[in-house]
Formats: structure tokens, sequence, C-alpha cells
């Protein structure tokens, strides 16, 4: 089959971020009937988070095409969400501390993280 | 939808155990280092996702043989593909594979031979992952590569596969939700099923005494005297005045100091549609003196916003809107003194009619 010839870190990152822009984005659709239904603000947040996940898919098509400015975005994303996400399921609020939490937002960034971390990786961005 | 079904719950132990062996198995392949790590990692996740199916055979190999049997054959393809990554048509037979079982639950979950639930939702998603990592072109491939398909059908397929899972998993919970789950996100307290004599006797005491000690404030300016504050738009149809000293104090289904007042917002104003008993603490139902007639009930999984004080609904990747954040609410128990013809007098919610017409009065 074939050959690794370089590392295919950023290709793991794309189809990583690329899940995750279309996280948000579902996020960014709920947040809407919502509004409808007399809740304003989440007009807001619902556009808000569809252009997070924008964001996050030209950070995808970013990483892919091994720009610098895309690693590091991502990098500043992966760890503000992170935190944020370590501290909802550390706080005593009721998080939700199932599976798929796990997966998509502990587990995700973390690999994002790891993927584009090290001096390794970043000598492939240009 | 939120929640692991134990009878399922092997198969995260399955998925589990697999995820080492792979990692020991197939780096022991000769070819392991010739291929992209992309390539290496859906190998790995195709490992797990059969661990999870060959675990859920023992559970459903009495009640369900059909489905076991698709299990076993699942479990064993995943696992075959797994060890077969330098195979020429791997890349094919994986999406081929990948696909069709992501398609496979949704039309299990969706004709009801399955409940949506955790262990489900987060086997799709590693298997969706495993489809992406399978596709995704690399750098410096030798060879025929065939990135223009794999790039379409990478675009088309993952995102498609995504929202149709999330779509589909979240009609069926909502639209078919367990026996102990009410409306969008609310968990109800376990009781008898049916109300013997003594509990309609009870639950009638409290919602004589409950309505006659909130009737004065049906003028809200009573309320608001007496440290009731309303959360929320106001935009809604109705909203929850909370009493942050009552909450506090923490006192239990006390008639006389009710957590919450509920309001209709009318053009005329505030107009009370009863009360509500809150708990101090998450997961302590309240004492349930009707029994099913005043089971108590638990918000879970909701997307709140100190912007506006407004709430969502968790999607099924568990995630919330940018600003809101997920938490669950501890058990509360309304008592509607408004005719309530679709619920009753301690309904988890006020039939929305209701608080139309009253709106157009």
């Amino acid at each position: 089959m074939e050959k690794a010839i370089e590392t295919s870190r950023p290709e793991a990152v794309f189809v990583l971020l690329l899940l995750q822009s279309i996280f948000w984005m579902v996020a960014g659709i709920s947040a809407l009937p919502f509004a409808i239904g007399g809740e304003l603000h989440m007009i807001g947040l619902g556009l808000a988070t569809l252009l997070v996940a924008l964001l996050v898919c030209l950070v995808a098509i970013g990483v892919l095409w091994r720009r610098r400015w895309a690693r590091r975005t991502a990098l500043a994303l992966e760890i503000v969400a992170l935190a944020g996400s370590v501290l909802q399921l550390l706080l005593p609020i009721g998080a939700n501390h199932a599976p798929v939490t796990l997966l998509t937002n502990v587990v995700v960034p973390a690999a994002v993280i790891w993927l584009l971390w090290g001096r390794m990786t970043r000598s492939v961005f240009s | 939808m939120y929640s692991v079904n134990p009878e399922h719950a092997i198969g995260i132990v399955g998925g589990l155990l697999a995820l080492p062996i792979a990692l020991i198995a197939l780096r022991m392949h000769p070819r392991w280092r010739s291929v992209p790590g992309t390539v290496r990692a859906a190998a790995v996740l195709m490992a797990v996702s059969g661990g999870v199916h060959l675990a859920l055979i023992p559970h459903h190999v009495t009640t369900e043989p059909v489905t076991s049997v698709l299990f076993l054959l699942n479990g064993l393809a995943f696992i075959a593909l797994a060890a077969a990554f330098t195979w020429r048509y791997w890349r094919l037979a994986s999406a081929g594979l990948l696909i069709s079982t992501v398609l496979a639950y949704l039309v299990y979950v969706g004709i009801g031979l399955e409940g949506p639930d955790q262990v489900g939702l987060a086997t799709k998603l590693v298997e969706v992952t495993a489809l992406g990592l399978a596709l995704v072109p690399v750098r410096g491939e030798a060879g025929r590569t065939h990135r223009s398909w794999r790039w379409a059908t990478l675009g088309v397929a993952m995102p498609m596969l995504l929202v149709i899972t999330g779509a589909t998993v979240w009609i069926v919970d909502l639209a078919r939700p367990d026996p102990r789950h009410v409306h969008a996100g609310a968990l109800l307290q376990a009781t008898n099923t049916v109300a013997t004599p003594a509990q309609v006797d009870a639950a009638n005491r409290l919602y004589a005494a409950t309505k006659t000690a909130i009737l004065p404030y049906e003028d809200w300016h009573r309320a608001w005297a007496a440290g009731y504050r309303p959360g929320g738009s106001t935009t809604l149809p109705s909203s929850h005045w909370m009493n942050q000293r009552y909450v506090e104090a923490g006192y239990v289904m006390d008639p006389e100091r009710p957590q919450g007042l509920v309001y209709a917002n009318t053009h005329q104003g505030p107009v009370l549609l009863g009360a509500m008993f809150q708990m101090k603490s998450l997961n302590k139902f309240g004492p349930d003196p009707g029994g099913p007639m005043t089971a108590w009930h638990q918000h879970e999984n909701i997307c709140f916003t100190p912007i506006g004080f407004e709430f969502s609904l968790m999607t099924p990747y568990a995630t919330c809107p940018i600003g809101a954040i997920d938490i669950s609410a501890p058990p509360m128990l309304h008592v509607w003194i408004v005719d309530n013809p679709h619920g009753g007098l301690f309904a988890v919610d006020i039939d929305s009619s209701v608080v139309a017409a009253m709106d157009r009065s």
C-alpha cells in the first residue's frame, strides 16, 4: 500500500476539527428554535456558535494546508475548550459525565492538542 | 439518550478492552510503520468498534438472535478490516462497512428495535471518526491514491452521517421517551403507577394548602415584596419567579414557603399560574404524598446561559451553544392553581394553550 513519507498528524487533526465543527454547527442550530419560542438571547448565542463552527472548519483546512496560524489557533481553541470542559465536569452543577460528553469535550480536544504539540509537528507547519 | 443503558454497559468494557489489545497486536504487523498514522488510527478505532459489537452479543443472544448474529458479523468484520489495513481495497471496504453500520443503527433506532443511548452514540462517533481517518488523503502517499473520490466521500459522508445520526437520535428520544422521562430532559421520580385513595387524599390536601397559601401572590407586587424575582426572559409565555431565601433555606414542600411561583406573561401583566417546590440538592427527590400524582421531576442536560437566564437543550453530541453550560436543576414539583386539562394539578408543564388563552382574555 502507501508509504508514509511525512507525518499525517495534520490530516488526523483535520478530521477531528471537522467533527468538532459539525458538533458546534448542531449546537448553534439547536439554539434557534428556543429563540423562536421567545428566548431572544438564544438568537445571538446560536449565531455566535455557528460562527465558531465556521471558524473551526477554516482552521481545519488551514491545518491541512500546514499553515502556522492554523496550528496556533487550533491549539488555543482546544486548550480553552478542554479547560472549560474539565471545569464544567468538576463543578457540582449536575453536568453530564456520560461517554459521549467525555469523547467530544475531553478526548477530542486532548487528541488535537497532543497531535499538534511538540517541535517535530511544529516544523511541519510553514 | 444521555445515559448508559445498563444492558449496554458491557459494550463500553468491550471497547475499552479492545483498545489496548488492538494497539499491541497491530503494532506487531510487519507493515505497521509503512502506512500513514491516519490509517493506523482508523484500524485501531475499528477494532474498538468491533470489541463493542462482540461484547453486546451475550445480552442480545436469547432475546434478539438476529441482532446477535448481526453484531457477530459486524464485530468480526471490523476486527478483520482492522488487521487488513494493507489490503488494496481496505479503504473501500472500511468505508462501506462503517457507513452501513451507522445507517443500520439508525434504522434500528428509528423503528424502535433499540433505544438511543450513550453506548450506541459513542460507538457511532468512533465509527464516523474512523471513517474520516480512513478516507482522508495524506501528503506523500505513493501509488494510486484515488484522492478525488476519497475527498468527495469524506466531505459528504462525515457531515451527513453526523447530522442524520444526531437528528434521528434526538427525534426518537423526544418522540418516544422512556417511562421516567417526560418532555425534554425531565426525569420523573419513581413511584407506584396508580394512586391509592390515601394518596389521592394526600395530594388534594397538598393542593388545597398550597393554593390557599399562594393566592395572595395573584398580586405580583406582594410576591415581589416577599422576595420572589422573575428569572429568564419575560418574552416567554411564562416565567418562574424564584425566592432565593427559600431556596437557600431548603424548605421541603412547605406550602407557605414555595421556592418558586409561576406567572403567565400576559399583556395585562403577570398572572399567577401556580407554585413550584424545589429541593436543595441534585438527585434527591422530595416527599411524594400523592404517589404518581405528585411525582417530582429533575431537569437534566439543559444548556443554561446567564445571558438573559435562558435555556436550551444539550445536543446528542453533548454540546451547548457558546456562552451556555450544561447543568441539571434539583428536583421540583409544580402545583398549578389554574385549570391544566392536559397534565393535571401537579404536571411537569402547564398546558401552553391555557397560557395563550389567558393572554387573549
